[in-house]
Parts: structure tokens; C-alpha cells; sequence
């Protein structure tokens, strides 16, 4: 299993954090371009051949979103809608092809870690935020790395199935 | 569920406490980063889990490397004697040393994860694991600034680093 609930909750995660480094003023058009991009998506249906394609596409987004964290001018308000759209794009295409519409929707509350990390950021306090954004890379750069490998991996039927 | 051993976010979560030479390593860069401060205190732990993802991915696509046990074990020692010695590394030098081990400690997650049924979960699971036996060890670094703490951090870092000659023993007699 890859697909479900971990893929889009990681993407969202990622895009929380680093809507958290943008000014407020951005949320409010970010959340609603996220919200209905993802109510749209949520009804779009994807060609099975898209598979492999859509989840690396989903963790090349996760690691690139969370990596915004590290950009030394905050986030002007149509990168942060942008970049919400494209979370919402990817997740939605990936649930699509393996998951279900109950997994979109328990995803999307991730992205409310804005909160608690934008409170961080106005402390002064940057690093723990860019810390966990360093752990989410990482998990992404591991899950698109797996696609390339020259095995079964654990999720797929091997011969003898 | 294929090839796969029942391995999701509660075996990747569980994977690093699963070895004490592995928690030891892990709490020290920690321990250490707090021990040297800014900007190491926050630079090692993100140095730390991309390396490992560096060592991860040798361990999947099976690149030769020096005994991973080995590696680990120097690692216990070496983390555990910079915190007993309290040394002063410049921070390219303790990037480079955090750097090295690292990859030992993701080589040996990496060679487990392409057969875990949900590898995605899995890596979520270790590396937040990880995650958090370095703030572990940052928090455990907190102890410097009470009086005489030093002397306790310290002293901690002295039995990781012994600890670490027996699992340096170990590996080399097996």
C-alpha cells in the first residue's frame, strides 16, 4: 500500500509549513484556491496509466513546497495561492488513482499546522519549523526514490501472487 | 499485500528505539549540537536526517559500503567522546562527522524499506522517531545550564562513548 491518506496529508503538512512564512494576508485567497481546488478534484477522474507518474509528480510537490521554507523573502501571495493549487492538484489526483474521497478529506486539515507554525515563526523562532520541513523532504525524497528501485517493493504483488 | 512484511508507521516508528546503539547515536547528536549552540544546535538535526536519506538510498539500491555496524558503533563512540570531551569542532567539522554517521545509520533503515508494506508510513515513522531522539538530546543538553550540569552532560557523553567501545567490540568480533 502507498496511496490513502499519508501521500496527501504529507503534501498538505508541507504546504501548511510553508504558507506559514507568508504574510497573513495570503491565507485567506491560499485556503480558498486549496478548498476548492480539492472540492473539484475530489470529482475528477484519472487514467489508471497515471499512476507511477502522479505519485512521483505528488512527491517532487511535497519536497518542493516544503523546501519554500528555506527562501529568504517571505512568500508573495500569488506564489502561496499557487502553490496551494498545485497541493490541491496532486492530491487530488493521487487519491484518485489510489484512495478515496474520505482520505482527501481527512488530509486536508493538515495544512492547519499554519497555525501553530506561523505562531512560531512570528516568535523569531524559524528552526523548528524548518527542522520538521526537513523531515518531511526527507520522507518524500525516500517514497520517490522507491519508485526507481529495481525490486518489488513490499506494496506491489510479486510473481507468486 | 505482496512482498510485503507488515511494516507501516508503527515499525518505522519503533525501528530506531529498536537498537540502543542506534537511540544512543541519535540522542548524542542531539546532546552534542546543544553542547557546541548556534547555529550547530538546529544544523545538525537537519543534517542528520538528510544524510541518513543519502544512506537510505545506498542501502535500497544495495551500494557496497564498510561494515554498517562498524559505522555505527564508531558513531556511539565518537558522538559520546565529543560530548565527554566536550570538543569544540568548527562547524564544518562536526557537519562532516554527523554527516558520515548518518549515512551508516540510513544504510542500515534503507536496506529494510523497499520490503515494508507501506514504505511511505514506514519512512514517516522512522524518521520522526529519529526526529525526535534528537530533540531528546537537545532537551538533555538544557542540563548545561544548571549548575554542574556540564559535569553530568558530560559524564553521559563519557558512558555513550564506552558504551560505544563495547559495541565497537562487538561488531568487530562477529
Amino acid at each position: 500500500m502507498r496511496g490513502g491518506v499519508v501521500p496527501p496529508a504529507l503534501l498538505f503538512l508541507a504546504l501548511g509549513l510553508a504558507l506559514a512564512f507568508s504574510p497573513r494576508r495570503a491565507w485567506g485567497p491560499s485556503l480558498l484556491a486549496l478548498l476548492s481546488a480539492v472540492g473539484a478534484g475530489a470529482f475528477v477522474h484519472v487514467p489508471q496509466t497515471w499512476l507511477e507518474g502522479a505519485f512521483f509528480g505528488c512527491w517532487v510537490s511535497v519536497i518542493a513546497t516544503a523546501a519554500c521554507v528555506h527562501l529568504r523573502r517571505a512568500l508573495k501571495t500569488w506564489a502561496a495561492v499557487a502553490l496551494s493549487l498545485n497541493a490541491a492538484v496532486w492530491a487530488s489526483v493521487v487519491v484518485s488513482l489510489s484512495g478515496s474521497k474520505l482520505d482527501l478529506l481527512k488530509a486536508v486539515p493538515c495544512v492547519l499546522i499554519l497555525l501553530p507554525a506561523a505562531w512560531v515563526v512570528s516568535r523569531y523562532a524559524s528552526i523548528p519549523v524548518k527542522v520538521v520541513s526537513s523531515w518531511v523532504i526527507a520522507v518524500a525524497v525516500l517514497a520517490a526514490t522507491l519508485q526507481l528501485l529495481p525490486v518489488t517493493p513490499g506494496y506491489l504483488p510479486d510473481h507468486l501472487e | 499485500m505482496g512482498t510485503g512484511l507488515p511494516g507501516g508507521f508503527e515499525s518505522g516508528f519503533i525501528h530506531p528505539f529498536s537498537g540502543i546503539d542506534h537511540v544512543l547515536a541519535m540522542v548524542s547528536v542531539g546532546l552534542w549540537g546543544a553542547f557546541l549552540g548556534r547555529p550547530l544546535i538546529y544544523v545538525l538535526p537537519v543534517i542528520f536526517p538528510a544524510m541518513m536519506v543519502a544512506g537510505a538510498i545506498m542501502g535500497m539500491f544495495a551500494v557496497p559500503l564498510p561494515p554498517v555496524e562498524v559505522g555505527i558503533a564508531l558513531s556511539v563512540l565518537v558522538l559520546g567522546g565529543c560530548i565527554a570531551l566536550s570538543v569544540r569542532a568548527p562547524v564544518w567539522a562536526a557537519c562532516v562527522v554527523v554527516a558520515i554517521f548518518a549515512v551508516f545509520h540510513g544504510y542500515a533503515h534503507g536496506k529494510e524499506l523497499p520490503s515494508a508494506a507501506d514504505p511511505v508510513a514506514y519512512s514517516v515513522g522512522f524518521v520522526l522517531a529519529t526526529g525526535l531522539l534528537h530533540v531528546s538530546g537537545i532537551c538533555l543538553g538544557l542540563l548545561n545550564d544548571l549548575p554542574r550540569g556540564i559535569v553530568v552532560t558530560r559524564s553521559l557523553g563519557g558512558i555513550i562513548a564506552v558504551m560505544g567501545v563495547w559495541f565497537l567490540y562487538r561488531a568487530i568480533g562477529t
